[in-house]
């Protein structure tokens, strides 16, 4: 059965479902019957949205021809529009830098000395190379204030079953403007995606795993992400070390922050 | 009753006739060297731009011989770096001990992204060994302001039309970013020190110039190269070149690399090297019209001269003899025609050999590779060519007017 999305709940139920813990949410969660696909999205924005974090990751892109490099990063992030991202790893690439303020981002190089921003198409180019794009990489999207979703069906995916959301987004200049996710049934965590362009055409496969239990929320720790329009590469995400709720200064996601040398 | 033989002076005959209406034999004369002159100059200068073509695309894209990593010409269109050509210092030595090079240059093409002022624009640096490229790529050639990058130094030639749109002159600096050979963010801040004028509208709208070592650090290629470009003593023998460079260079690279002479580069190349045999086709074009006001003006002559060739007919000239007079009316008017059109394109394409014929404004605006001044190629062939094919043209041309002069019955040609 097709569910389109029903009209907005109570507004006390939404509230209620902010302030209650998450895992209470998740106790709560069997007793729907069949959640709306509204619902389900929520619950995915309050394990994958943050207020404020702090990571160290390994990226390792695998190459067709059978290399492979890995790359590792810091990143800090605050809200949905600001993050900062160091590399620390290899050599060759230590110290470069990306600092996203809302639309805009800006690159670092410590050989060039001075930072450039990148607007548009640049935007959706790999970063270091990898399958995600910048535009990926800093992404921290709502996505019930992006998209609108309908239930496509009721998969199982390793093991765990997990409602199919087909979403079509509300804005003009998403960089996906079609997804299908899988979500896990039981913790509301993305499993899967499928991310589209505007003309139907598949962009990118990523599938979601090393599910942690981390404060009040449920996190993918990896990510595998395929992107169709760089077929000779794949693309791991893998964080290491994960903080949430962290103290960052006002003067943290500022370009003379970028540009001073950390 | 037998006929005694008579020797009729035809050619003698012809020559006096033509000069008798000087002003339609003039006519003839003038249609015949306009159409020799057309053809000869038009094989020159046909030849002179596919010359060019060839010379353009050899030192810019293809040089005689092109040494790339395997897999790299496949994916040509993003020039991928990570496929490139390690020990470059010691792929030269042996490349350039081979008997019959003249050169081998090493040269890096990538994209980038140019740091604007309201926005990030898309470039084409290219670093080259900039002493060695004199005479191929010939960067000092390019210079229309300030002045070359010196190697060793962060420094860029800025295409002129580029640097319009970035809105940058000489002294000021960019902010590059791009790709390193190992896929990451690669950048470079240089100062300009010149604005380039290549002669070919899109390189001039994309380039950004460097030395060799500035691009080999931003695209983290120590010692590599992602093209060698191999000039040959004779271009022609490019084939045999090939294969001996490939043999050369298997010490060092192994066979992981893809050797290619001019020849087999390209579909340019073969449009080219097919458009060769359709000048004949041009040739024969300007000749069938050069024909076509031939017929006409013999035509007037034979219709104008009605009673005249009734008369010879009268007083026992044969058909066929007035068929011979005729056509060698028409060749005698063919070779003096022919003559004076070869000297005349002769002479002005021997002379633009020499200054050349400027075609800059044209070569901007297309994207065929070949230069601002184009100089025509004359060979001997084609004028004697000329002088053969006008003469039997106007000779052939003649032929119906002369058989229609040979068909009219004697006393219908005779009344008044």
């Amino acid at each position: 059965m097709r569910l389109t999305i029903t009209q907005p709940r109570a507004l006390l139920f939404w509230k209620a479902l902010l302030v209650l813990p998450a895992l209470m949410a998740l106790t709560l969660a069997p007793a729907f019957a069949q959640p709306s696909a509204r619902e389900i999205l929520e619950r995915v924005d309050a394990n994958m949205a943050i207020g404020t974090a702090q990571m160290r990751a390994q990226m390792t892109i695998q190459y067709r021809e059978g290399d492979a490099r890995t790359l590792e990063f810091e990143s800090w992030a605050e809200g949905t529009d600001r993050s900062l991202m160091i590399f620390l790893a290899p050599a060759r690439d230590a110290g470069s830098r990306f600092l996203r303020l809302e639309d805009n981002m800006w690159i670092y190089l410590p050989r060039v000395g001075k930072s450039v921003r990148i607007q548009g198409h640049m935007l959706r180019q790999g970063l270091m190379g990898s399958d995600f794009s910048y535009g990926d990489a800093s992404e921290n999207p709502s996505m019930v204030d992006d998209y609108d979703a309908v239930i496509e069906r009721v998969d199982t995916l390793d093991g765990r079953p997990a409602h199919v959301l087909y979403l079509t987004g509300k804005k003009k200049d998403l960089d996906y403007p079609m997804r299908r996710v899988w979500v896990d049934a039981e913790r509301g965590v993305p499993l899967k995606e499928e991310r589209f362009a505007r003309s139907g055409k598949l962009l990118k496969t990523s599938l979601l795993g090393d599910v942690r239990h981390i404060g009040d929320r449920w996190y993918p720790f990896r990510i595998e992400l395929d992107n169709a329009l760089q077929s000779d590469t794949r693309t791991t995400l893998q964080i290491l070390d994960f903080a949430l709720d962290i103290e960052v200064p006002a003067a943290f996601f500022t370009l003379r922050h970028l540009e001073s040398g950390l | 009753m037998s006929e005694p033989k008579r020797n009729i002076p035809l050619l003698r005959l012809a020559w006096r006739n033509t000069r008798r209406n000087t002003r339609r034999t003039l006519l003839t004369v003038a249609a015949v060297a306009v159409a020799v002159a057309a053809s000869i100059f038009a094989l020159a200068y046909v030849n002179g731009i596919l010359d060019n073509m060839l010379d353009t695309y050899a030192r810019t894209e293809s040089g005689h011989v092109r040494l790339r990593a395997e897999g790299y010409s496949k994916r040509e269109r993003s020039l991928p770096l990570h496929h490139n050509l390690p020990h470059l210092s010691e792929t030269l030595a042996a490349l350039r001990a081979q008997p019959g090079v003249k050169e081998a240059l090493p040269r890096i093409r990538t994209m980038v992204l140019v740091d604007g002022v309201d926005a990030n624009r898309p470039g084409l640096l290219l670093g080259v060994d900039l002493a060695r490229e004199e005479g191929y790529l010939n960067p000092a050639a390019m210079v229309t302001a300030g002045r070359l990058p010196r190697a060793g130094y962060a420094e860029l030639m800025v295409g002129r039309d580029f640097a319009r749109k970035l809105e940058v002159g000489v002294g000021d600096t960019l902010t590059l970013l791009g790709q390193t050979s190992y896929r990451s963010l690669g950048g470079l801040r240089a100062t300009v020190t010149g604005l380039a004028t290549t002669g070919l509208g899109h390189l001039d709208a994309t380039l950004l110039l460097t030395s060799l070592d500035q691009v080999q650090a931003m695209t983290d290629l120590p010692d590599a190269t992602t093209e060698i470009l191999v000039f040959a003593d004779d271009f022609e023998r490019a084939d045999t070149l090939a294969a001996a460079l490939a043999r050369a260079v298997q010490p060092v690279l192994g066979s992981t690399v893809e050797v290619l002479s001019w020849k087999d580069q390209g579909p340019l190349i073969r449009m080219i090297e097919t458009t060769k045999p359709l000048m004949g086709v041009v040739l024969f074009i300007l000749l069938l019209m050069a024909s076509l006001v031939i017929v006409n003006t013999m035509l007037m002559t034979v219709m104008e001269r009605t009673q005249e060739l009734g008369m010879l007919a009268a007083l026992g000239m044969r058909r066929n003899n007035i068929v011979s007079l005729i056509v060698a009316e028409g060749a005698v008017i063919g070779l003096i025609g022919a003559v004076i059109g070869g000297v005349l394109a002769t002479g002005v394409s021997i002379w633009l050999e020499h200054t050349g014929i400027d075609m800059t404004a044209a070569a901007r605006s297309t994207t065929m590779p070949f230069q601002g001044i184009v100089y025509p190629d004359w060979k001997l062939i084609y004028t004697l060519a000329g002088l053969f094919l006008g003469t039997l043209t106007a000779a052939l041309a003649a032929l119906y007017p002369a058989w229609r002069a040979s068909r009219q019955k004697p006393a219908e040609a005779l009344r008044p």
